[in-house]
């Protein structure tokens, strides 16, 4: 049974790599929310996502010996994640986003794009505003899509995106602020 | 809500620091003359604006019950346990050992293999006797056998011997016969 007392990531690796592996759940129940979420944003279907995310922790802790520090083990394991979706999209041919709009079947839980009272002319709106969001995020470059994704989505630094993507901080920039204007532009005419 | 304001971007030298100043990516230095150029500049100001309504929009995930996470981490600790286990199977039989006496057995075993060299170093020879007695039955029906075709071999080179001798032999044998042949 795991020692259950608060650990930092650092001290669960350094376990897992001395061959206490059973600390690596812990890291699982850590990250398991974001994981997933990255690997939602990147594919819109739930069976996938879990696949693939849960493949990110077992190759992590198969290479956790291999992890030598110098970033943080979130920022490592983002890449494994950000690696197996890119491959998957790779695979598939291309990222398929389902319409935001199934996963919102409550008209209460409707995300809202500019008002806060819904009027079904406004739903209607929102839900061709999401379609077109979509639709911008599909056909925009992977790189510039991972960095929004990761940044709009998951709220890493820019710092973190850099080491993720394995680039440099002014190119990751480049990256979110073309995906920012790319959907604002997209999106001009419903804001 | 659409809006009736016409459309114009930020101010391109401004753009990028715009979106890196929604994402408070920006250094204290940087932000002052941001902040300076948006207190003047209403279409940098709606660019900002609209980043405000748009990408928090965008960053809203499905939610997930908490039975869902709950049966996704034993899912994955599962797997887990199951990949630790192929790759620890080793250590199942090492498990009964404890640490020091593994050092321990590698020094008992360098010592039983020092000693047994040096007392073995007169046997040496024995490692290179190869009579016959030594060798396993299969071994020596074999060697048999060799023997057999070695012989066969001598036979042959014998007869071969022969006949060369015979050829030599031929031509006086024929004289001689004319010679008989003449005499009578």
């Amino acid at each position: 049974m795991v020692d259950q007392r608060e650990f930092r990531d650092e001290e669960l690796v350094t376990l897992c790599q001395q061959g206490q592996g059973e600390y690596f759940d812990l890291l699982v129940r850590r990250y398991m929310e974001k994981a997933f979420h990255i690997a939602f944003d990147f594919t819109r279907n739930t069976e996938t996502a879990k696949d693939l995310s849960q493949d990110a922790f077992l190759r992590a802790f198969s290479n956790i010996r291999q992890f030598d520090g110098r970033s943080s083990f979130y920022t490592w394991f983002y890449r494994i994640v950000v690696n197996l979706c890119l491959d998957h999209a790779r695979r598939k041919g291309r990222v398929v986003w389902e319409s935001l709009d199934s996963l919102n079947e409550t008209p209460g839980e409707q995300p809202q794009l500019a008002d806060t009272s819904f009027q079904p002319e406004q739903e209607a709106i929102a839900g061709e505003a999401k379609r077109r969001a979509d639709k911008t995020l599909e056909t925009m470059p992977k790189k510039q899509r991972t960095a929004f994704l990761l940044r709009n989505q998951q709220g890493l630094s820019i710092a973190d995106i850099a080491k993720v993507m394995k680039t440099t901080e002014g190119t990751v920039r480049v990256y979110l602020h073309r995906a920012v204007a790319a959907l604002r532009q997209s999106l001009v005419e419903f804001v | 809500m659409t809006s009736n304001v016409p459309f114009d971007s930020a101010c391109k030298s401004f753009e990028e620091d715009l979106v890196l100043y929604y994402y408070g990516e920006i250094s204290d230095t940087e932000r002052r003359p941001i902040e300076q150029h948006l207190s003047s500049c209403q279409s940098c100001q709606r660019f900002v604006d609209d980043l405000r309504r748009l990408l928090p929009q965008m960053a809203k995930s499905e939610e997930f019950p908490q039975s869902f996470w709950d049966a996704y981490y034993d899912e994955t600790v599962a797997k887990l346990a199951k990949q630790r286990e192929r790759k620890y199977w080793w250590r199942d039989l090492l498990a009964p050992m404890r640490v020091w006496m593994l050092p321990a057995f590698g020094t008992v075993a360098i010592a039983v293999l020092a000693v047994g060299l040096v007392l073995g170093k007169g046997n040496l020879p024995s490692f290179t006797d190869r009579s016959p007695k030594n060798f396993p039955l299969e071994t020596l029906s074999d060697a048999k056998q060799l023997e057999f075709f070695e012989s066969m071999d001598m036979l042959e080179s014998l007869s071969k011997l022969e006949e060369q001798d015979d050829q030599k032999a031929e031509p006086n044998q024929s004289s001689s016969l004319r010679f008989v042949a003449a005499n009578v």
